[in-house]
């Protein structure tokens, strides 16, 4: 359980950061909350020269609001989250999701920055900030630059991240009046989703004007349910009908089998889940 | 038994909190890896990440000139002196036990197996210096499933052995008047009966102890001294000494403060044989402490059965034979108790009920994975689960309700001393009262409506509820028994009682906690035979220099061996200090009584109070003849025969059709451990003793790949539930006492863990019956519970 | 584990097989992978794997075991160590070619053994890993084949859409938010030295590949 070993850097702005991370190459890692890199180190199943710590940097911290956006500083953590007002107001599912995390420990530890730029698909950050259409805004060495949510996640463990590069924040659009619900499904609960889903449902005259759903763990990413959401544009908030909508949440996925569940297991879960979060969340 | 005080008893049966508490929860205590020596050194281990090769070159020369590394010693360098690790128990005659070095020399037969054994400054540079050693492996073909080793044309694990079959023991029972053998029950009933076929699945479990093992040994004086978080002191000594050629006087071992064990620290271990060899090698303290992955690895598994059952009845349901064939998967060595962990349950699998006729066919098999052993309840869980599981089963096949066919088939409580079809006589017992309370506290009947409206409604989540009434048998154990069934070493327990001079006590235990509470409930004896405060009284154990004599904590025996020595040993004191009492008062021992502490002379407010006694004797001014100085009492006890604790299970779970999860609605138990030493220690256990019992149920499984790797290799995949999955028990208990030993007391350490298993499977099976499901291999996850509803539906 | 890839192509048998002996045409679609000597039948290469947090280093050895140039099959074995003693990898790979009409087609069936670390702390992926990864690496190479008339320096691997083997993925019937076709530049991993070796090496490459990609989608399983 110990690491091998390595420089450590704590800078106390971005800028210092980044330019950490410039000089070091492709030997550094960055060090958010910890909760993913110091068990990969522990383990060694990594052995980075350097370790830049952004646990100074207090710029990186906050929640806060910018007109009709919801900012969220990357280094705020899961806890942070959680506990925001702002965000329960602005981005329901991201509250609840971010409450979800692990166990009180790791989500005082952990950020959401850590866990969106880690980008492990059992996470429980990226479905929720990719259903509320969120951006994540990204530093480096030619300054900063604004990549959609829809663009960012690419595939295991990998995002739009240059090597450069450090997560500066997440902007979601606010969702306020929204109802929003994330269903998380666990063996024991301090476990990695085995299948969550993110549900976001704005209603109007009593019946469902319009949803945002995405999946944790279908796929190598966090994926959007757009049939899903299609299906229930005017539905009404009941079992039946987002029963019939939520029959096609696994569509056009590629969910991973492993001793938590196999595929087929998983694209069931996809559909109750979806059912659940989107009632929950109509209801909410 | 004779009383030694005629004052009710004020600390045996109370609720006292426990004086260790403070210190293990606190963690503020000396545990193993908190412990150094002067000028000590650090051990890594290099392990084999394949699980079955033959070792080519094992270069070692990087990692000798690395950083703050004093040594790198291989399997080559050690085959002369590391010997074997030993088993102590043949149950056979022609039982195979193949060789196992400490650290593997020619080739490797688990993942994880040590290759070679680094020695360094640090325990940082040791770890740094392990990536350091380069080893080559030849792969051989890995065998993981008992059924695949058996078959014909398997890879041998041992080709010396010829097979992967250690032993195969066959026990033949029949009452006295059966019409004969269980092959000839089984043959009746087929023709006039019912007979009832089922195989089972014990998976592979991990105990899991809070605290990974650590040891040091200091090689420097005049005795070798190794600390270990071990719960064996005494027998470790013992074997070290035969095992390594150490003289046993010149060893010395002591268990600190151990976190927890539950049998997996029951062992005599490789990594103990490398820090000694080592240390002495060096001539220096040498530590070794594992990781948590090392620990889930290494550390013995427990479990890992497949069972076949066969039932003979009547057609009224009366039971009369059982057949039960057992593979068990010992992992790639024998350990310390190798097969006698599941011949235990040989005397189990009748559990409660009575049996002409009863066959118990064991083999026990190697495969390339790590070795199992004793887990709590060692031998005794899968037995229960058997027969419980087989038992609801059979309940639903005659369409009788479940408690009812066990009432048709237990002992009744008129019926004790009974003895079982295996030979063992339950000395008492009462489990229609256990039933009774247990049905009441649950609510069966409502449960029953309830279940059965929502299988009528079609509900997504159904009810479904589970028996498990269960006996073990603890105490282990009577020695002459322990040598009829060839187990190397006794079952006897030692203590001494000290007063000290000043009045206070020492209580010397040759038992080792590891998280019991033995402190407490030793203390709340000995106060309460001695007449001295609670807190006057310190127990001492686990040092083999300070309790030079004992057998060590498993089993369930520490309380009903242990503590009965403890009992003993006061005894002797009260009686000797009463011969001085009676001295220092001029009267007559006859003429002496002892109460409250105090001695007095009948009739008369002339008395000395026992600190008084004991100073006398020491003092030794004024001694009558023939008794010598200083007050102790010593004594060793051995059971004469098992203990039988039972009790009443029921669960209910609420099972999600829709995901397959299963949740726990309500779980009673009433036990029954006979006479209570301390409530609240009890209830620990049973807390402890059923959640570990529902881990096996729901979410415990230590799973290979194909390429013999444990792919549970960290608690993120291996699932030890926490408080949050759990629900909260309701327990309670009836108290009939155990007629074979003074305070009437029986085991209770193990019982949740027995009990619990089969009442949660049998709960999930029960509420999918309308779904075509009979069985659903443990644990249930919510896949496996799915897919069973699944497949149910297409039959 | 056994996993299995097929895929179809344009070009003709004996064009494909040019390809597969093509280490220079092989090598650039696994990232990552490093040969450092020949001899014979043999090579040894180390592969530097990097994926999220995750880095580990494999030094291998591998080789021929069958090569039927007149069957357009080849059989190749390959096993690397972890440089920190993190586990090892074993993969035997065959691949036979046979005429598909015009063209080609592709049977690529390798068994693979994963031990150690990645495998024990890799939550259990491993299957859908590998078999993906092969996918991509197949994907690749089937790229080429279609458009073989360019020599191929030393270059970034070109995108293989995931469906593109075809055989074993269905397709997307709702697109998935992410970036198939970026993919393979999204998974660039360090190190991408590709010294030019002898042609005859580019089955072996391709079980190298295997189980460079392998081990580092494993990897990449925390």
């Amino acid at each position: 359980m110990i690491p091998a070993r390595f420089d450590y850097h704590a800078p106390t702005t971005l800028d210092e950061a980044v330019r950490l991370l410039a000089e070091a190459g492709d030997e550094a890692k960055v060090l958010a909350g910890g909760q993913s890199l110091l068990p990969v180190l522990r383990l060694r199943l990594a052995a980075p020269e350097v370790v830049v710590d952004l646990g100074r940097v207090d710029e990186l911290r906050g929640v806060r609001e910018d007109g009709d956006t919801l900012v969220i500083g990357a280094m705020t953590s899961h806890a942070e989250v959680a506990a925001s007002d702002a965000v329960r107001r602005h981005a329901r599912v991201l509250s609840e999701a971010a409450a979800t995390v692990a166990d009180p420990q790791v989500r005082h530890r952990g950020t959401i920055g850590g866990a969106i730029a880690h980008a492990d698909p059992a996470g429980d950050m990226p479905a929720p900030v990719l259903a509320l259409g969120g951006e994540l805004v990204v530093g480096g060495p030619g300054g900063r630059r604004t990549v959609p949510a829809d663009d960012f996640f690419e595939d295991l463990f990998t995002t739009a991240l240059g090597d450069d590069e450090i997560l500066v924040e997440v902007r979601i659009p606010s969702h306020q009046g929204w109802g929003g619900h994330y269903a998380k499904f666990t063996r024991v609960a301090q476990q990695w989703s085995i299948v969550a889903v993110a549900a976001a449902v704005r209603t109007e005259g009593g019946s469902i004007a319009e949803a945002k759903v995405a999946l944790t763990n279908m796929g190598s990413t966090a994926v959007r349910a757009t049939a899903v959401e299609q299906a229930l544009v005017g539905a009404e908030p009941s079992d039946e009908a987002v029963r019939a909508a939520a029959a096609q949440a696994a569509e056009g996925t590629s969910p991973p089998s492993d001793i938590n569940g196999d595929a087929d297991f998983r694209r069931n879960l996809a559909t109750v889940l979806t059912r659940r979060a989107v009632l929950a969340a109509a209801g909410s | 038994m004779t009383a030694t005080t005629d004052a009710p008893a004020m600390e045996v049966g109370r609720d006292r909190r426990r004086k260790e508490d403070r210190r293990l929860i606190t963690g503020r205590t000396r545990w193993t890896d908190n412990l150094s020596a002067p000028g000590m050194l650090h051990i890594a281990m290099v392990r084999s990440p394949v699980a079955h090769a033959t070792i080519g070159a094992v270069n070692v020369k990087a990692a000798q000139e690395a950083s703050g590394v004093v040594a790198v010693v291989t399997g080559a360098d050690l085959a002369d002196e590391q010997g074997t690790l030993p088993n102590v128990w043949s149950i056979t005659p022609d039982q195979k036990v193949p060789p196992h070095p400490s650290v593997a020399v020619d080739t490797v037969r688990f993942a994880g197996e040590v290759v070679a054994v680094v020695v360094a400054r640090s325990a940082a540079e040791a770890r740094d210096a392990i990536e350091l050693v380069d080893v080559d492996y030849d792969d051989l073909p890995v065998v993981l499933d008992t059924r695949d080793a058996l078959a014909d044309g398997a890879t041998i694990l041992h080709p010396d052995l010829g097979t992967n079959e250690s032993a195969h023991l066959v026990l033949d029972f029949q009452t006295e008047g059966a019409a004969g053998n269980v092959d000839a029950v089984i043959e009746t009933a087929s023709k006039d009966g019912i007979v009832f076929e089922r195989e089972y699945e014990q998976q592979r479990l991990i105990p899991a102890f809070m605290e990974p093992r650590s040891m040091l040994c200091d090689p420097t004086g005049e005795q070798i001294v190794l600390w270990s978080a071990t719960q064996i002191p005494h027998v470790l000594r013992v074997l070290l000494a035969l095992s390594l050629g150490v003289s046993e006087s010149k060893l010395r071992v002591v268990a600190p403060d151990v976190g927890g064990g539950f049998g997996g620290k029951l062992q005599v271990t490789p990594e103990e044989f490398i820090t000694v060899l080592v240390a002495r090698r060096l001539g220096k303290p040498c530590k070794y402490t594992e990781t948590r992955s090392e620990s889930l690895m290494v550390a013995h598994h427990g479990r890992a059965q497949h069972q076949k059952l066969t039932l003979a009845a009547k057609k009224d349901g009366t039971v009369t034979g059982l057949k039960v064939e057992l593979e068990a998967d010992m992992g790639a060595y024998l350990s310390l108790l190798g097969g006698g962990t599941p011949t235990l349950g040989a005397f189990m699998f009748n559990a409660i009920y009575k049996f002409d006729a009863y066959r118990f066919d064991l083999r026990t098999v190697f495969t390339n994975k790590a070795w199992t052993d004793a887990y709590r309840g060692a031998g005794r869980p899968e037995a229960t689960f058997g027969i419980e599981r087989l038992m609801d089963d059979f309940a639903h096949e005659l369409g009788m309700d479940p408690l009812e066919l066990r009432e048709k088939n237990w002992i009744r409580h008129e019926e004790f001393p009974f003895t079982t079809v295996a030979g063992l006589e339950y000395d008492s017992g009462n489990y229609e009262a256990a039933t009774a309370k247990a049905k009441e506290l649950f609510g069966y009947d409502e449960l029953r409506a309830e279940q059965a409206e929502r299988r009528d409604r079609k509900d997504p989540v159904q009810l479904g509820i589970g028996v498990s009434t269960y006996t073990e048998m603890c105490g282990l154990a009577p020695s002459r028994i322990l040598g009829a069934l060839s187990y190397a070493a006794g079952g006897w327990e030692h203590a001494s009682v000290r007063m000290l001079p000043t009045g206070k006590v020492e209580v010397i235990t040759g038992s080792s906690a590891h998280g019991q509470g033995h402190e407490t409930a030793w203390s709340q004896i000995a106060a309460d035979a001695l007449g001295v405060d609670f807190d006057d009284i310190e127990v001492l154990h686990g040092d083999t220099a300070v309790a030079s004599r004992g057998m060590d904590t498993y089993g369930s025996r520490s309380l009903v061996v242990g503590g009965m020595a403890v009992v003993a040993a006061a005894e002797k004191v009260v009686e000797k200090a009463k011969v001085i009492a009676a001295h220092m008062l001029e009267a007559s021992p006859d003429d002496v009584d002892f109460a409250g502490g105090a001695f007095s002379v009948r009739g008369t407010d002339q008395a000395k109070s026992m600190a008084e006694v004991a100073f006398a004797a020491f003092a030794a001014h004024d001694l009558p003849d023939g008794v010598e100085p200083t007050l102790e009492g010593d004594a060793t006890i051995d059971p004469n025969t098992f203990s039988y604790p039972h009790g009443t299970h029921l669960c209910a779970v609420e099972v999600d059709t829709e995901t397959g999860q299963v949740t726990i609605r309500k779980y009673v138990c009433v036990d029954d451990i006979g006479k209570v030493v301390n409530p609240l220690i009890v209830e620990g256990q049973v807390h402890g003793g059923v959640v570990q019992g529902i881990a096996q149920a729901l979410f415990e499984e230590a799973v290979y790949d194909e390429s013999g790797t444990l792919v549970t290799g960290s608690f993120t995949d291996y699932l030890v539930p926490s408080a949050a999955d759990l629900p909260t028990m309701v327990t309670d208990r009836t108290e009939t006492p155990a007629t074979t030993n003074p305070l009437g007391v029986k085991g209770v350490g193990e019982a949740g863990t027995i009990a619990s298993t089969p009442a949660v499977v049998n709960a999930a099976v029960d509420a999918l019956r309308p779904y075509g499901v009979d069985d659903i291999t443990m644990p249930l996850s919510p896949q496996r519970v799915w897919r069973a509803i699944q497949d149910g539906a297409d039959r | 584990m056994e996993l299995q890839h097929r895929f179809t192509v344009p070009a003709s048998v004996d064009t494909t097989w040019e390809l597969f002996n093509d280490l220079e045409q092989v090598a650039p679609c696994f990232p990552g992978a490093t040969l450092t000597s020949t001899d014979g039948d043999d090579f040894a290469g180390t592969v530097k794997v990097k994926l999220g947090p995750i880095s580990l280093q494999y030094n291998g050895t591998g080789s021929f075991v069958e090569r039927d140039a007149a069957n357009h099959t080849a059989r190749f074995e390959a096993r690397g160590k972890d440089k920190r003693g993190n586990g090892t990898a074993k993969a035997a790979v065959r691949t036979v070619l046979s005429a598909a009409g015009d063209g080609t087609a592709v049977e690529v069936t390798t068994d693979l053994a994963i031990t150690g670390k990645p495998a024990q702390f890799g939550r259990g992926l491993m299957q859908d890993v590998s078999d993906k990864l092969l996918a991509t690496f197949v994907g690749c190479l089937s790229d080429k084949l279609n458009d073989n008339d360019q020599p191929a320096p030393a270059r970034q691997p070109t995108a293989g859409q995931p469906s593109k083997p075809a055989a074993n993925e269905p397709a997307p019937q709702q697109p998935p938010s992410r970036r198939p076709a970026e993919k393979i530049d999204a998974l660039d991993l360090g190190l991408t030295v590709l010294p030019v070796l002898a042609r005859r090496f580019g089955p072996a490459a391709l079980a190298l590949a295997a189980v460079a990609a392998l081990t580092w989608w494993l990897l990449r399983r925390r």
